[in-house]
């Protein structure tokens, strides 16, 4: 078998995937990529509700949009932009899917939707919120998970490696992911359950998708972020690192530098010949 | 008793012309290199002076050598915790301007220069920096006295002369000087090899040498601050302190080092003394009066049975103790006490004694009748007509010692700690010598007062013909008495001779070693 059989078997075979499976590939596309943040029905989570997209929007410019929403934006796209702003903007994370798989997508949005009706937006309003009132023993959990002091059931790295958050029970995080102080006042229960058990964030994924957070951990953690989003305007705020290292690194600059010269007075300070040095070069002068 | 042996060097002082040929002989062998230019392994200072680098000897610039605290010596500018303290920036180190810039001639100019309608000149350039300089001092910038109000008037020997005594020595008439050779005293107790952190410095045990093993020196420099003599020089191109070996090479194969070989005055003396390595510490940690005396007691006689049975019981050969026996450091050191060690008051115990400069000492000035001088002289010739003349003729024994134009304060400050009573005795030997060699010689002298004059300082006549011979007489086997290196009783204790010898020649100084 040469190379040229090889690959051509190869194509012949991707082509067959991608042309007959990508209908019931569309349903667990949507879960596994979507449901995070987005329903098919026309209900508001983190991002919109889906119904109706194949009705607003051009297959074409969903395609764009779900592959790099920024991009888009950037671009000037004015209903792009309307949807950022809308949605505080909240960055929509870039999808790497292929053409076939981004087909089989709208068409799963589509089909899963098939009677959507002006009607829906106001089933939401009428819907009743049920209030989320943690206990006090859940927020300690909460906020011992999110610290570290208590580790995941499975493993899971504890958020405070890669998120901050200004709460004065809690030092400074890490500044690779979000700052998660007002998270529970934009995303709300629902949304954080979503990006908590979704994962729809590449390196969320990395991190837990093999030590997944368990549904009461969950619960906990949003138990704590409400309570972090509740109590933020009241926090000193002392136990970030950001400017208080820095200021204390001068301070403590300042304070050695004024010790050293007296540990160090009678040090030998110039050569011993530049009193000479001096007079002989001004007496060439 | 713990007996070993040292190579010691004696410099007779009264015979050094201060010509820098011993200067010079190092310095083709050991120090024409990249990185060790400034480098001056051997020296030659004019005294009064500030020497190489400027003011070497006050150590409270520079912080060398060792001090008495509470009892025990301890190292006056480093050891532990102040190392620790200062690890990243030794305050003490002199800079290359303590020393000076080492510069070299664009000689090439003059060779290969077209044809200009000017001079061609040979710049001076900084052989750090290859740049043109101006040259603004040299290793004996101070040499016979030049550049005396900012030299040697800022000798640190001045301590305790009072300003009277001190201007006296300035006066044109008075004014006198003498050299100072000077190389690495070897000391007993070293300073570098106590302040290196590395422990790269070892004091080598068959015959003393201190040597830096280049392999294990890290450049922390605190041998160069720690050294009261700056005899330990940094090379700024290898990264490793460097110092004088002493020409071991030459000494283990029988030749005298190189300085002392092409000395022009034949002041250089080496040979072997024995000494009792455990009273070291106590010595060093001794009452600045008792130091010379302590460390002198320190040296053991070659002939004693005990000495000999307790040297041969730590390994010492016996053509290492004949040599001992020979010794012409010995005699001077020991036998005759006409050598001292120059600066014992910084406790290192330096093995390089000098025999004090009597000639500026001798000599004085003795009111002169000028009219007296005109009458022997016609109108046309010209004649000094100072009312005063140089004078080195004896009138009353020892009169001259007590009168002299350099102040015993100096001599003692540089050679005995300050005790001039030691000075005055070491300067009256040489006094006494001359005495007995002029009366042998011309007979002009009252017999008794030469006889008066040896026995006042403890000399016989056949002592005094000895020094006389040593002095001025010597030949190279005389003035050097070179033990037997025994390098290979030396090696044993570390590796297989047959080994050293099957692979002399081949990897012998660098092991070739698997690997790349």
């Amino acid at each position: 078998m040469n190379g040229k059989t090889l690959i051509s078997i190869l194509l012949i075979f991707f082509l067959f995937l991608s042309t007959t499976m990508y209908a019931q590939d569309g349903e667990n596309l949507f879960k596994s990529k979507c449901a995070a943040c987005h329903k098919t029905s026309s209900k508001r989570a983190i991002g919109p509700g889906l119904a109706n997209v194949h009705k607003k929007y051009s297959k074409k410019w969903f395609k764009s949009f779900v592959s790099s929403s920024q991009a888009l934006v950037k671009s000037g796209d004015a209903d792009a932009i309307k949807i950022f702003e809308e949605y505080n903007k909240t960055v929509m994370p870039d999808q790497e899917l292929s053409d076939a798989e981004l087909n089989a997508l709208f068409d799963y949005i589509k089909s899963a939707n098939p009677v959507a009706t002006g009607a829906d937006t106001d089933q939401v309003a009428e819907e009743k919120i049920v209030p989320f009132e943690p206990t006090k023993e859940d927020i300690l959990i909460g906020q011992n998970l999110f610290s570290g002091k208590q580790i995941f059931q499975n493993e899971g790295p504890s958020c405070i490696s890669c998120h901050d958050i200004r709460y004065d029970a809690i030092i400074a995080g890490g500044g690779l992911a979000m700052e998660l102080t007002d998270s529970y006042d934009r995303l709300k229960k629902e949304g954080l359950e979503g990006i908590i058990t979704g994962l729809p964030f590449p390196q969320m994924k990395v991190s837990y998708q093999n030590h997944q957070i368990t549904e009461e951990e969950t619960t906990q953690l949003i138990a704590f972020l409400k309570e972090v989003s509740e109590q933020r305007y009241y926090q000193l705020g002392l136990t970030s690192y950001k400017n208080t290292l820095l200021i204390w690194g001068i301070m403590g600059a300042i304070v050695l530098m004024g010790i050293f010269p007296i540990f160090w007075y009678k040090r030998k300070k110039e050569s011993v010949n530049k009193r000479i040095y001096e007079r002989q070069i001004k007496s060439r002068n | 008793m713990d007996v070993r042996s040292q190579i010691s060097m004696v410099f007779h002082l009264d015979k050094c012309i201060g010509c820098h040929t011993c200067s010079i002989a190092c310095k083709n062998i050991w120090t024409d290199r990249k990185g060790a230019e400034y480098m001056w392994w051997n020296n030659v200072e004019t005294k009064p002076g500030t020497g190489y680098p400027t003011k070497w000897e006050d150590q409270e610039i520079y912080k060398g050598g060792w001090e008495k605290n509470m009892g025990k010596v301890r190292l006056k500018g480093s050891g532990k915790a102040k190392s620790l303290l200062n690890i990243f920036h030794n305050p003490h180190l002199p800079v290359i301007d303590d020393y000076y810039e080492p510069f070299t001639y664009k000689y090439l100019n003059l060779i290969e220069s077209p044809e200009e309608d000017t001079q061609v000149t040979a710049r001076p350039v900084s052989m750090i920096t290859g740049k043109p300089i101006d040259i603004k001092m040299g290793p004996n910038w101070d040499d016979d006295l030049s550049g005396t109000p900012d030299f040697a008037r800022n000798d640190p020997n001045f301590k305790n002369l009072s300003a009277g005594e001190q201007e006296a020595m300035f006066q044109l008439e008075r004014m006198a000087m003498f050299y100072l050779p000077r190389i690495c005293n070897h000391c007993l107790n070293p300073a570098c090899v106590g302040a290196c952190p590395s422990r790269a410095i070892y004091k080598r045990g068959e015959d003393g040498i201190v040597l830096i093993n280049q392999n294990v020196c890290r450049a922390w420099r605190m041998c160069v601050s720690a050294c009261p003599y700056k005899k330990s020089y940094y090379n700024w191109e290898t990264g490793k302190s460097e110092k004088c070996i002493l020409c071991y090479p030459r000494l283990e194969s029988g030749q005298a080092p190189a300085c002392m070989h092409s000395c022009v005055g034949r002041i250089r003396y080496l040979g072997v003394m024995l000494y009792d390595a455990s009273q070291i510490e106590a010595v060093a940690a001794s009452d600045d009066e008792d130091l010379i005396k302590r460390q002198l007691d320190m040296i053991l006689d070659p002939f004693d049975p005990k000495v000999i049975a307790s040297a041969k019981k730590n390994g010492i050969a016996d053509s290492t103790l004949k040599a001992a026996q020979d010794s012409p450091t010995y005699k001077f050191v020991k036998e005759w006490g006409m050598a001292l060690p120059l600066h014992p008051e910084f406790r290192t115990m330096p093995m390089l004694f000098y025999v004090p400069p009597l000639l500026p000492v001798m000599a004085s000035l003795t009111s002169n009748d000028v009219e007296a001088q005109k009458g022997t002289l016609n109108p046309i010739s010209k004649f000094w007509e100072r009312a005063t003349k140089y004078d080195a003729t004896i009138d009353t024994i020892f009169g001259t010692v007590d009168d002299a134009r350099m102040p015993l304060k100096y001599l003692a400050n540089l050679f005995t700690n300050g005790d001039e009573e030691l000075m005055k005795i070491t300067l009256k030997k040489l006094m006494a010598v001359r005495l007995h060699r002029r009366d042998v010689t011309v007979g002009d002298l009252n017999k008794e007062m030469v006889a008066q004059s040896l026995e006042e300082v403890g000399l016989d006549t056949e002592m005094a013909d000895a020094i006389y011979y040593l002095t001025s007489l010597a030949k190279f086997d005389d003035r050097f008495v070179i033990p037997a290196a025994h390098r290979e009783q030396a090696i044993e204790m570390s590796e297989f001779t047959g080994d050293r010898k099957g692979s002399a020649g081949f990897g012998f100084t660098e092991h070739p070693a698997r690997g790349l």
